[in-house]
This record gives C-alpha cells, sequence and structure tokens, in this order.
C-alpha cells in the first residue's frame, strides 16, 4: 500500500534526477555513474544562479546598448527577428 | 521543455511589449529605471511565454510585491491581474474569472504540511535537506512545493532560464549589428532604409499596437 507507493513515486523521482542530471552542463560530460543527490542539487542551484547573473548581465548591456541606439530602430529590429523566424 | 521555438517568439514578443512600455514610462528616466525595467520585461516575458507553472505564478507574485511592477504588470496581464487587498477576508469576493496573482500570493504564503507525498529515501539525509532549501528559495514559488513538484519545476526553470539566456545573447548581437550598420551609414550619405515600411506597418501605427495589445496573453490556470 504504501511502501508500494513510495516506491513508485521514487522511480519518478529518479527518472526527474537524471533529466535533471543530463540538464546541468558539468555532470552531463562526466558520463560516467551518477552524481550524489546532494552534488546534484548543489549543481543544480549553482546552475540556476549563474543563469540569473547571466539575464542580468545581458538586461544591463541590453539598456546600455538601447541607450545608444534611438529607440524606433531598436524595436524595428526586434520585429524584423521575430518575422525572420 | 519543448517547443522552445515557440517559447522564443513569445519572448521575444512580451520583450517587445515591454522595451516600449519601458521607453514610453521611463524615457527621460534614469539609466538605472531604464535596467530595471529591461530585467522586469524579460522576467515577464519569460513567465507569460511558459504559461501557467508553479514556477511562473511564483515569479509573477513575486514581482508584484515591488509597487514599482505593477503598473507594468497590470497592462501586460490585464484583467488576469488583480491585486488583493486582503487574502483573509471573507467578505473578498472571488472573482469567476481565474486571477493567477490571487493564487499565486496564496500559493506562497500557504505553507503546504506534505502529508500526501511520500517519504522518498532519495531525498533523506541533512545535506540533502540543506541543498534542497536552498532550491527552494532559487526557485520562484518554491517554498510551497513538496519534493517532486520542486524537481519538476526546477527542470522546467532552469529551461526556460537558458532559453530566456540564449534569446537575449541573440537579440543583443542582431541589436549591436544593427547599431554597427547604422553608425558605418551614417558616415555616408545615403537613402534612407526601405526595410523599416515593411515593418512600419505591422508596428508603428498606433491602431496596429492597440489591436496587438489588445490580444492580451492568457496564463490560464
Amino acid at each position: 500500500m504504501s511502501s508500494r507507493r513510495s516506491r513508485i513515486s521514487e522511480e519518478e523521482i529518479n527518472e526527474l534526477i537524471s533529466k535533471l542530471q543530463s540538464l546541468l552542463p558539468e555532470t552531463r560530460r562526466r558520463g560516467a555513474g551518477r552524481a550524489s543527490s546532494a552534488k546534484l542539487l548543489q549543481e543544480t542551484c549553482n546552475y540556476i544562479r549563474s543563469l540569473r547573473r547571466e539575464v542580468d548581465d545581458l538586461s544591463d548591456r541590453l539598456s546600455a546598448l538601447m541607450e545608444t541606439m534611438d529607440n524606433n530602430s531598436a524595436e524595428a529590429e526586434i520585429v524584423r527577428s521575430l518575422l525572420r523566424s | 521543455m519543448q517547443a522552445t521555438k515557440s517559447f522564443e517568439q513569445a519572448f521575444l514578443k512580451q520583450m517587445l511589449l515591454g522595451i516600449q512600455l519601458s521607453a514610453v514610462s521611463h524615457g527621460s528616466g534614469s539609466l538605472q529605471e531604464r535596467k530595471s525595467a529591461i530585467k522586469l520585461s524579460a522576467d515577464v516575458a519569460m513567465a507569460v511565454a511558459r504559461g501557467s507553472k508553479k514556477w511562473t505564478r511564483g515569479l509573477i507574485a513575486s514581482l508584484s510585491k515591488e509597487e514599482q511592477n505593477r503598473s507594468f504588470l497590470q497592462f501586460v496581464l490585464g484583467k488576469e491581474f488583480e491585486r488583493p487587498a486582503k487574502i483573509c477576508h471573507s467578505s473578498w469576493k472571488i472573482p469567476r474569472s481565474k486571477n493567477i496573482v490571487r493564487r499565486s500570493l496564496r500559493f506562497l504564503s500557504k505553507r503546504k504540511s506534505n502529508i500526501r507525498a511520500p517519504n522518498s529515501s532519495v531525498l533523506a539525509g541533512t545535506l540533502v535537506e540543506k541543498r534542497t532549501q536552498v532550491l527552494k528559495r532559487l526557485v520562484p514559488g518554491g517554498q510551497s512545493m513538496d519534493a517532486f513538484s520542486l524537481l519538476d519545476e526546477t527542470l522546467d526553470y532552469a529551461a526556460c532560464l537558458r532559453a530566456q539566456v540564449d534569446v537575449m545573447q541573440k537579440l543583443m548581437t542582431t541589436l549591436e549589428a544593427s547599431k554597427h550598420r547604422a553608425d558605418s551609414d551614417a558616415q555616408r550619405p545615403k537613402e534612407k532604409f526601405h526595410l523599416l515600411p515593411m515593418v512600419g506597418s505591422w508596428y508603428s501605427t498606433r491602431k496596429g499596437l492597440r489591436k496587438r495589445l489588445s490580444k492580451r496573453p492568457k496564463l490560464t490556470l
């Protein structure tokens, strides 16, 4: 009953963990064996933090760049990219 | 997360909207204001492009906590965005239409005791618990998630962050190239670009803008 339920959920959790592992850049390279859960969580946190830092940095650079451009051409450029894809 | 392409398109569209709005409201403001506006645009764009997930609701909720973000959120999300004055008041009528912020704020303040969630031995151990707590703080809305949801939402959130970075980098490259072209064209007298009128009819007229803005994105619950 309850043990069966936790077994199924453990499988699902294991699946999520392996998906997470393949998502992270470092653990993908390592290949052999599976990182411990603690290590995996740490890698995940680091990854998310670095992505957020990148977004912050890109936001800064984008706003700085747009200061030097006129708004219309910046927006037109975005529209062009939208139409292209 | 499948369908990255449609996510990237939706994200770009929302970014465009955000940039236009920030130009209107912060055009004469400080660089810092414009930076925050771009950052806000990017986060809202990501949440809207992804649609309804626990983390997107958590993100909108935490963004709406700050006063300066509310008018932007109101504009982008339309009637779906409401600032509930009191969450616990029984006299406050819950509207039939789905209200993402209301649910998000309830979602954030609720401390779900996870009697339902099985006690998985995979996530036992103090180091794992500590790291899980850190992850819960990183993922928007993570505090009230059970272990399984947390991992699931983390996967989705990380994938979206990755896509967000990619799109912004591409945008950066495109704008830099455009600026470079404009600068070098300014060196020599030339006819104006004819590309702008092409996009102009779709975008720059107020009618077109209003028409586009009337199709508000729907974060279905």
